[in-house]
């Protein structure tokens, strides 16, 4: 081995704790980088082959009611390839416990041999032609035990269906389980989906020769256009009253896969390009210490005749192993973390076809990746080795001026100061750059913290605001269909209700030019107790008589303030459009929908009277009570939406401490460094204050002062950071359906404050060994040498 | 022996300029060295003596004048050559050694010999040089005398036309000292090489075949020994 590179190994050796330190950034930065894309890549290959092995559809339409001829003159549509019907409806599922409320949809399986939306069959067998048998989808399955042979039990309008399970079965339309869009998170065990024969659903559910749901496949050479087809399709069934339409690329489960592949891309991208910079920041000033203490030694190389290249090259091969050795450990780590990843998305998601592979283009564009960063600080680290001239290097440095700093000259504050914080200060003020390099790290640490414990909160926040403020009923009970007032007074007879609103949410889309949305209208009394309305500022807003309150979101997409005119569209069929004044824009967190008079809404739907669900506060057992209650679709009690809730908290735990974690080492890999640096860097002075009479201790603790006082302005400026951080945080999350409010509670501060005091001290901690293995005598000894 | 010019340096000067004030550290120096001589280059400090050892090592520059290695204009060298120059003509030993703290006696040689082109065999230098037994042994746990051996080794393992010794003996005891330069005598009658020692010990003198005076950057007397002393001989 060349002796150059012996002696690279030997530095090395006697700074392993930097290595190790950076290297290990580099590893997380790389096994980030490498498992996550391949996860994003995989997940998004499995999603596109399922889709096409079970033929995914490219266009859904609900419709109030639609004969199958109507469905087969869709095919006049150019560009339309095929369109099949089918029959869609939740219904309560029978449960052994009676408090518990378990709803599935009901789905009929087309009888066309290529069905569109086909199911995939893990388990059992396909469904066939007798009536009394179903197949259920896998994560409902498993979430509530059920198992082939089983028999379910649906409740529909009035009447138990008791079904045998013949099979468990995946579908593309629901790798990610949810019931709807304002469902927040995926429910399993209280939601799922079974598939049953056409003939049953027709009957049971009363849609003789008829559908409300039709599936489309849009030609492939056509597919550019499909907008254009969409409206072509809306003009068409118009008449059969069409509720939604509904694109691939709006399609619920298909959205959050999309997101997720998104998101894993995002992170691999941002969590790695962090890394690596911070890595290659520690490196430059690493190696530019290394360099500066290996002054005369780099005299003697250019005196023996090494040119600049070969010295250049020998520092640069440091930084260039700590990248090699981080990114070869990287890619190793990376592969079971890839398969647990994949592991999770199968237990969680429904892909039966998702496989690990694995992408070498990954492993060589992560070794390049990470070559390029280490290879660029290096050489940025020991660029000062091109000015070393070999004749001046044979000389001691010129000590550095050591002149007064700014606060100095405040004699106010500094006359106060003892003098061993004097030093303190003059220390951090004399070496300006390294200083704000600790401090950035550090606020960076407690930046990234934040976000975590900052998470960790967004969802009690967000029920709170939304459930303690915005809305503040006990239940939420939705009825099979319209009814008139007497429905409240028939309800008080059966539950005792403190207090009882009725409601009447319609679905309209509402336009604005071009821009249009698909929502739900509510209809609330005018004198509500139980919504809130504020602005975004703030300030109330009253329900008007007359006009419509949006949510805040939906002003956005339709691009419209207050006092605008927008259309509200009617679903029923020949209903005319109406235009209505835009009163008021909300806040409101979760859900998107407007609000009205509900007076002025039976105006709107021509009926007088009509009610679709009431509130309700009551102390009483509403659920069991009105469990078997006909004409009662679904009662939501707003303690049971907490309580999952809370459970689904359980789970973030588990990111929160992996983000943490990175945040932990990130911070550590920073305070480390630089205070080994600040040390090597000041042996000479250590020295002289041992010869004075200090003892280790002492200058222990003069360390650690600056360390602190340098920790304490990174928190100071990392507070603002972790806000922004959060703020894009939740930017980057930003979905249709909910709106995440950045609320940073005092108590996410003092956390985030602990925590990053706590790697601090870690790291802190790991350096104290130098200073007490520091022999001064041999220090000022070796001054010239 | 004096027939065989090594080196020639015509009218080498050096200046420094320091605000508005121009500082020679050499004026007008002109002398020839030859092949297989030893001289001894004496001067108090600020004499200008490192400033010409320096220049003959290729370390450094002149702002006028020539220097020639073996007939060669090294004065037109850009920095390329003279690396090159430094690396197979010039054989360098400090006062202060200036060792690779983490390679051994040996692997500091080669650090040496690995970039040269017929450099001589290591081990037989560091026999030469008396530590055929420390070899794999680490500066740090040398004394100052050994290590200065390792550091004359790796100046002559590179094989190199010119010794430049830059007060080899300033940072050890008398005894060590006056073994030091026994070494570098015999390693001058041994393997015919040229060597300068530069120092301010007038006493080293007495061993030179040449012995040239230095003050103020200019050389005030130049005195052939006709008969040089043993370094043993030497006191101070």
């Amino acid at each position: 081995m060349k002796k150059l590179d012996v002696r690279l190994l030997r530095l090395i050796k006697n700074s392993k704790g930097q290595f190790i330190s950076i290297a290990v950034m580099v590893i997380l930065a790389l096994t980030i980088y490498v498992s996550f894309s391949m996860v994003a890549d995989n997940l998004n290959d499995s999603i596109f082959h399922y889709y096409d092995v079970t033929n995914f559809g490219d266009v859904f339409v609900e419709v109030v009611r639609i004969p199958k001829t109507a469905i087969d003159q869709l095919h006049r549509i150019e560009g339309v390839e095929v369109a099949q019907g089918r029959i869609s409806s939740d219904v309560p599922l029978r449960v052994e416990d009676p408090n518990e409320k378990v709803r599935v949809r009901i789905v009929s399986l087309p009888q066309e041999t290529e069905a569109i939306n086909g199911l995939y069959t893990i388990e059992g067998r396909e469904l066939q032609e007798n009536p009394k048998t179903t197949v259920v989808l896998q994560q409902f399955s498993d979430a509530r035990g059920i198992q082939l042979e089983d028999r379910i039990t649906p409740y529909i309008a009035g009447r138990e269906y008791p079904l045998d399970v013949v099979g468990i079965v995946g579908s593309p339309e629901y790798i990610y389980l949810m019931e709807n869009e304002e469902a927040l998170l995926p429910a399993p065990e209280k939601f799922g989906v079974i598939y049953v024969t056409e003939d049953f659903a027709q009957s049971a559910l009363g849609y003789q020769g008829s559908y409300n749901e039709v599936m489309i496949k849009i030609n492939e050479e056509y597919i550019h256009r499909i907008d254009s087809i969409v409206d072509e399709i809306e003009d068409e069934l118009d008449r059969y009253g069409v509720r939604r339409i509904v694109k691939r690329e709006d399609q619920l489960s298909h959205s959050m896969m999309m997101q997720e592949v998104e998101q894993l891309e995002m992170m691999a991208t941002a969590i790695t390009l962090l890394f690596l910079i911070v890595a290659a920041v520690i490196i430059n000033v690493m190696l530019s210490r290394i360099v500066k203490n290996d002054r005369m030694s780099i005299g003697v190389m250019k005196a023996l005749g090494y040119n600049n290249l070969s010295i250049l090259g020998h520092y640069t091969k440091f930084s260039l192993l700590i990248g090699l050795v981080g990114s070869i450990i990287g890619i190793i780590l990376s592969i079971p973390l890839s398969m647990a990843f994949t592991n999770m998305y199968i237990l969680y998601m429904n892909i039966p076809m998702f496989q690990m592979k694995v992408y070498y283009t990954y492993f060589v564009y992560g070794i390049l990746l990470t070559s390029a960063f280490c290879i660029l600080s290096g050489l940025m680290g020991a660029r000062s080795v091109l000015k070393i001239l070999p004749a001046d290097s044979m000389r001691p440095e010129a000590p550095k001026t050591g002149g007064r700093i700014w606060l100095e000259r405040v004699k106010f504050i500094w006359n106060r100061i003892s003098f061993s914080w004097k030093m303190v200060i003059r220390n951090i003020l004399r070496n300006k750059r390294r200083a704000l390099f600790l401090v950035m790290g550090i606020a960076l640490t407690y930046a990234i913290t934040m976000v975590p414990v900052f998470m960790s909160s967004v969802w009690n926040n967000l029920f709170m605001l939304q459930y303690g403020e915005f809305q503040t009923m006990q239940y939420n009970i939705d009825f099979a269909a319209p009814m008139n007032h007497n429905a409240l007074r028939e309800l008080s007879k059966v539950i005792e209700v403190d207090r009882i609103e009725p409601k009447a949410e319609v679905p309209f889309e509402l336009r604005n030019g071009w821009k249009k949305k698909a929502v739900s209208i509510i209809g609330v009394p005018k004198d509500t107790e139980f919504y809130h309305f504020k602005t975004p500022t703030g300030e109330s807003v009253d329900l008007p008589r007359n006009g419509i309150i949006l949510v805040d979101r939906l002003a956005s997409t339709l691009g419209v303030s207050t006092g605008d005119e927008i259309i509200i569209k009617n679903f029923m069929p020949d209903k005319e459009d109406q235009s209505i004044e835009v009163k008021g824009i909300v806040e409101q967190y979760l859900g998107t929908n407007a609000y009205m008079d509900i007076e002025a809404m039976n105006d709107l739907l021509g009926e007088k009277g009509v009610i679709t669900g009431v509130l309700v506060d009551s102390r009483d057992k509403v659920v069991p009570k009105l469990q078997d209650v006909k004409n009662i679709r679904q009662v939501q009690s707003v303690e049971d939406m907490k309580n999952s809730f809370l459970e689904f908290m359980d789970m973030m735990i588990y990111s929160v401490g992996v983000m943490m974690l990175f945040g932990g080492i990130l911070g550590f890999a920073i305070v480390y460094n630089v205070t080994i640096i600040s040390i090597s860097e000041r042996i000479m002075e250590f020295s002289s204050l041992r010869v004075l009479g200090f003892d280790k201790k002492e200058i222990y603790k003069m360390v650690t002062r600056e360390n602190g006082l340098m920790t304490f302005l990174g928190i100071l400026l990392g507070m603002p950071l972790g806000y922004a951080m959060s703020v894009g945080m939740v930017s980057s999350l930003a979905m249709d359906m909910i709106t995440i409010p950045v609320i940073i509670n005092p108590s996410s501060y003092v956390i985030t404050a602990i925590a990053t005091m706590f790697f601090v001290t870690i790291a802190q901690l790991a350096t104290i060994r130098k200073i007490y293995k520091l022999n001064f005598m041999d220090a000022l000894k070796n001054r010239i040498s | 022996m004096e027939n065989d010019t090594l080196m020639k340096v015509e009218n080498v000067s050096k200046l420094y300029q320091m605000g508005e004030v121009t500082i020679a550290a050499a004026k007008e120096v002109s002398l020839e060295l030859y092949q297989g001589e030893f001289v001894v280059i004496l001067g108090p400090s600020g004499s200008g003596k490192s400033t010409l050892l320096n220049i003959l090592g290729g370390m450094d520059l002149p702002t006028e004048g020539k220097v020639f290695m073996e007939g060669e204009d090294v004065t037109g060298y850009n920095d390329r050559k003279l690396t090159i120059y430094r690396r197979e003509k010039v054989g360098f030993v400090f006062q202060f050694y200036n060792l690779m703290a983490n390679l051994t006696a040996r692997e500091n040689v080669e650090l040496a010999t690995e970039i040269c082109k017929d450099a001589l065999d290591i081990d037989e230098v560091l026999e030469a040089v008396g530590l055929g037994d420390r070899k794999e042994h680490f500066p740090a746990q040398m004394s100052g005398g050994e290590q200065q051996r390792v550091a004359i080794a790796r100046a002559v393992a590179k094989n190199p036309a010119l010794l430049l010794c830059d007060e080899p003996t300033g940072a050890l005891d008398f005894k060590t000292g006056i073994k030091i330069l026994t070494l570098l005598r015999e390693i001058n009658k041994k393997y015919n090489k040229t060597v300068i020692i530069i120092t301010h010990n007038v006493p080293i003198g007495e061993m030179a075949d040449r012995v040239i005076k230095m003050r103020s950057g200019e050389i005030i007397e130049t005195k052939i020994n006709k008969n040089p002393i043993h370094p043993e001989g030497i006191e101070w």
